[in-house]
């Protein structure tokens, strides 16, 4: 066979503006899984501040506060052996409801369309163009979600901060320190979604189209 | 392989494994299907008319034999060559019409030309054209979900058209749709064959599909029983005269 008779690769924009149509059609779904991503990511980032909060007041909150705190009991709480554990534990559900949640949503918005993937094959499309058609998609709502479910997380981990430190919750996260929980959040947030969408993308893309067809769900 | 040959299925068999049970869903299958003509693959259900299909179209692998298409045997083919064939090459259509839900029916007609890097203005421009060929002029911006069934299956024609592809493979074109909306689809098929020699395949366990067919080809668990040239159909149903086919063929 000639050369010349071999599909082509699409280049990244013509993939990129398929995906970004399919999301703006699937509008309800795009949100509820956008969604899905966004309450995930505002646990686990709230839990991750408000635990940064936390484990600062020993070390850098200021004489008055800790006084304060100590007075009604609570530094004593703070520190104890038990609310450690239970801060642990707290982070450890939190990563799991991340876990199970984005990769849930991911995993069935894109099994229930096997059967346009099995489709897109039949027109001539490669499993490359699949799986970044999933890529983008994924990579679209994973950092939207993402970012506010972040912003949503931090932005009640501190006003519960003010609640309990007052003004000096503002302060008592070091940059580096907020940032890095921040960073860790993103890349759990939209790595969870990009590995919950390409997996089964991958799996169907590979599949010939009849039997992605067939095993849609 | 005759020049006039365009596909040459070889001892095709297709086996399928259901846990320990292991069905032939193809059992040896010789097949010459010439360059124009109009070839329907007639069996009850499961006669494996879907599975011959698929092999047909390069969309799945026989377990023993080879499909040559154009002379090329498909198994040779890697995965660019395949994804060619299927764009370019045969223009399918389906039962359940799958045209992609998100797209409108002008974009599920440009898919197949955006696949084989025809630019969009270009694309755009066949697409309305091949939409105003099937009748669906104003429905450039409608969803599949907004449109009934005998308009899927037309913007199912319209895509399959998309890349002027020399084979048209149809499984069962009809089976969702009633009689009249039925015969316009095969009708349009036929005019397919007729004003631009595309060489149509089309699978069927409806009798009354088969009035436009060249031969047809009887299919009963995985072989085929027999082989009817148009006049042989004609004398033994009796029906295709009335149903008003075009009386010049052959
Ligand atoms: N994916 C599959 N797994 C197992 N058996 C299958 C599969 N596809 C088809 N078959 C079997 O192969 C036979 C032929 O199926 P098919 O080609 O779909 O028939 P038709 O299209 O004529 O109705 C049937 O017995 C069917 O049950
Ligand atoms: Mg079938």
């Amino acid at each position: 066979m000639p050369e010349t008779e071999k599909i082509a690769i699409l280049p990244y924009r013509k993939v990129f503006q398929i995906a970004w149509q399919g999301l703006r059609i699937r509008l309800v779904k795009t949100f509820l899984v956008t969604s899905c991503i966004t309450l995930a990511l505002a646990f686990l980032t709230y839990i991750l501040v408000s635990n940064g909060l936390a484990a600062q007041v020993a070390e850098r909150a200021s004489e008055a506060l800790r006084q304060r705190l100590a007075r009604e009991g609570l530094l004593e709480q703070m520190l104890s052996p038990e609310q450690r554990s239970q801060t642990a534990w707290m982070l450890g559900i939190a990563l799991m409801i991340s876990f199970v949640g984005i990769v849930n949503a991911m995993l069935i918005s894109v099994t229930e369309r096997f059967r346009e993937i099995g489709t897109m094959k039949c027109l001539g499309g490669l499993d490359s163009f699949i799986v970044k058609l999933y890529l983008f998609e994924s990579l679209c709502q994973g950092v939207v979600g993402t970012l506010l479910g972040m912003a949503i997380g931090a932005a009640l981990a501190y006003a519960e901060g003010v609640s309990r430190f007052g003004a000096e919750a503002w302060s008592l996260l070091p940059a580096t320190a907020l940032l890095r929980t921040l960073a860790i959040s993103f890349l759990s947030g939209v790595g969870l979604t990009v590995l919950g969408a390409l997996y089964p993308a991958w799996t169907a893309a590979r599949m010939e189209p009849v039997e992605a067809m067939r095993n849609e769900v | 392989m005759p020049d006039d040959v365009i596909v040459s299925a070889r001892g095709v068999k297709r086996r399928y494994r259901m846990g320990e049970e292991e069905v032939w869903a193809l059992a040896g299958v010789d097949l010459d299907i010439r360059r124009g003509e109009y070839l329907s693959i007639m069996g009850p259900s499961g006669s494996g008319k879907s599975t011959l299909f698929n092999m047909i179209g390069g969309l799945d692998r026989p377990t023993e034999g080879a499909v040559l298409l154009d002379g090329h045997d498909i198994r040779e083919m890697d995965v660019r060559q395949v994804a060619y064939v299927r764009c370019r090459k045969v223009g399918f259509i389906f039962q359940t019409f799958n045209l992609v839900q998100v797209m409108t029916a002008e974009q599920n007609v440009m898919l197949p030309m955006t696949f084989a890097g025809v630019e969009d203005a270009a694309a755009s421009r066949r697409a309305r054209e091949l939409l105003d060929m099937v009748g669906l002029g104003k429905r450039y911006d409608h969803r599949p979900e907004q449109l009934s069934g005998g308009q899927q299956q037309r913007v199912a024609i319209a895509r399959a058209m998309a890349n002027d592809p020399e084979i048209i493979l149809a499984d069962e074109p009809t089976g969702n749709l009633d009689l009249k909306t039925g015969e316009e689809i095969i009708r349009m098929l036929e005019r397919f064959k007729r004003e631009q020699g595309k060489t149509i395949i089309s699978a069927t366990h409806d009798h009354k599909m088969l009035a436009a067919s060249d031969r047809v080809v009887y299919l009963v668990d995985g072989k085929i029983t027999d082989i009817k040239t148009r006049d042989q159909l004609k004398i033994s149903t009796g029906v295709i005269a009335d149903r008003g086919a075009p009386s010049s063929a052959q």
